[in-house]
């Protein structure tokens, strides 16, 4: 029986291990790419949805009351502001998403720079 | 190719939203509430896929798992790990709850991509009644956790007295928004992704031999598809911890 791994066998192993990881990179950026159209898309259907609802929420109450149009352009108004609104917390959250991701990524570099300085 | 298929004109025979129509399974006639259509039938298959995953798939109880337990513990731990990393340890205790959701919308959507079958989530009947499922439970929570006081993310108190009622009824229009837009975003994607499948599908019967480029293009956009079905599932998920965690602390992130 042989002693020890073999030298030859782990080079391939090693060379066969970069090679998935390789291949395993792109992935990754088609990944992120998917999630910034998923993130805009999200966006417009809250905008759209915010006019939407705000014209519908309107219509009902002037339907109630008589009074087209008056209720329905306060309240078309009244939904697009509800819908700029969520559109504006949905980017938040998204910023604050990738702030704490480079936080987390950036500690050991940000470290060596300052004991450099 | 252009030319052939411009030639071809009207021989194309392409009707993708065929796909979605909702059909009594049996005999013909108008659709009623208890109707057994086609709805019906594969979201059953979805509930027994999901027995057969989850109660046959663990039945051995292995310490080291066999495949199909091995993939019921792996979802089970992300979605575990998903909702405790959001809504904290609080929110492990509508546990149950998010992961019936995702596993629901997971394995239906998967399923609607073997071919012939109905996509159950690309309705918006269904989304929305999860999507309503959630808002109302949210609410609920919301109320009975913190009383009244959970109507104070309504009330902006940083804002001048005379805005605040509008500023209010913006906030309550917004606070629907989401749950709306959840369900149509998820029906949107399952319905535009298996549309523009039946699209291809249509040009490759007229093209003849060049049906080799919307074949291709079919297995690209199907590969994409696995990606959009599980990712649309985890979304879900991930907005009602999101929700969840508002309700449980509202206000304060």
């Amino acid at each position: 029986m042989t002693d020890g791994p073999d030298p030859k066998r782990l080079d391939a192993l090693s060379k066969k291990l970069e090679a998935a990881r390789q291949a395993k990179k792109p992935v990754k950026a088609e990944e992120s790419h998917y999630t910034a159209a998923r993130v805009g898309w999200q966006m417009v259907t809250e905008l759209v949805v915010g006019l939407l609802l705000g014209f519908a929420i309107g219509f009902g109450i002037d339907h109630l009351l008589d009074t087209r149009p008056w209720f329905m352009l306060i309240f078309t108004m009244l939904g697009f502001a509800a819908g700029v609104r969520t559109m504006m917390r949905t980017a938040q959250e998204v910023q604050e998403k990738n702030l704490t991701k480079d936080a987390k990524a950036a500690p050991i570099g940000k470290d060596k720079m300052y004991d450099d300085d | 190719m252009s030319a052939e298929a411009e030639a071809a004109g009207n021989g194309f025979n392409i009707h993708p939203m065929d796909q979605f129509v909702v059909k009594p399974l049996f005999g013909h006639g108008d659709i009623g509430v208890f109707t057994i259509t086609n709805v019906t039938l594969w979201m059953g298959i979805t509930v027994l896929a999901i027995i057969a995953l989850l109660v046959l798939g663990t039945r051995g109880r292995a310490v080291v798992p066999s495949r199909s337990q091995s993939i019921a513990e792996s979802i089970y731990v992300f979605v575990h790990k998903m909702l405790e990393d959001i809504a904290g340890k609080e929110g492990l205790k509508y546990f149950p709850y998010i992961f019936t959701l995702f596993i629901f919308i997971l394995v239906a959507n998967i399923l609607g991509l073997i071919p012939g079958a109905f996509t159950t989530t690309s309705h918006i009947a269904v989304t929305a009644v999860m999507a309503m499922a959630v808002f109302t439970t949210v609410t609920l929570i919301g109320f009975y956790k913190n009383g009244v006081g959970f109507l104070g993310l309504f009330w902006i108190s940083s804002a001048p007295l005379v805005l605040r009622p509008i500023l209010a009824i913006i906030e309550i229009i917004s606070y629907f928004v989401r749950p709306i837009s959840h369900s149509i975003r998820l029906a949107g994607n399952m319905m535009a992704g298996h549309a523009v499948i039946k699209v291809f599908a249509g040009f490759a019967g007229a093209l003849g031999v060049f049906s080799v480029f919307p074949i291709v293009a079919i297995m690209a956009v199907y590969g994409l598809e696995m990606l959009v079905v599980c990712i649309q599932a985890y979304v879900f998920a991930i907005l009602t911890c999101v929700y969840l965690n508002d309700a449980l602390h509202p206000g304060g992130h």
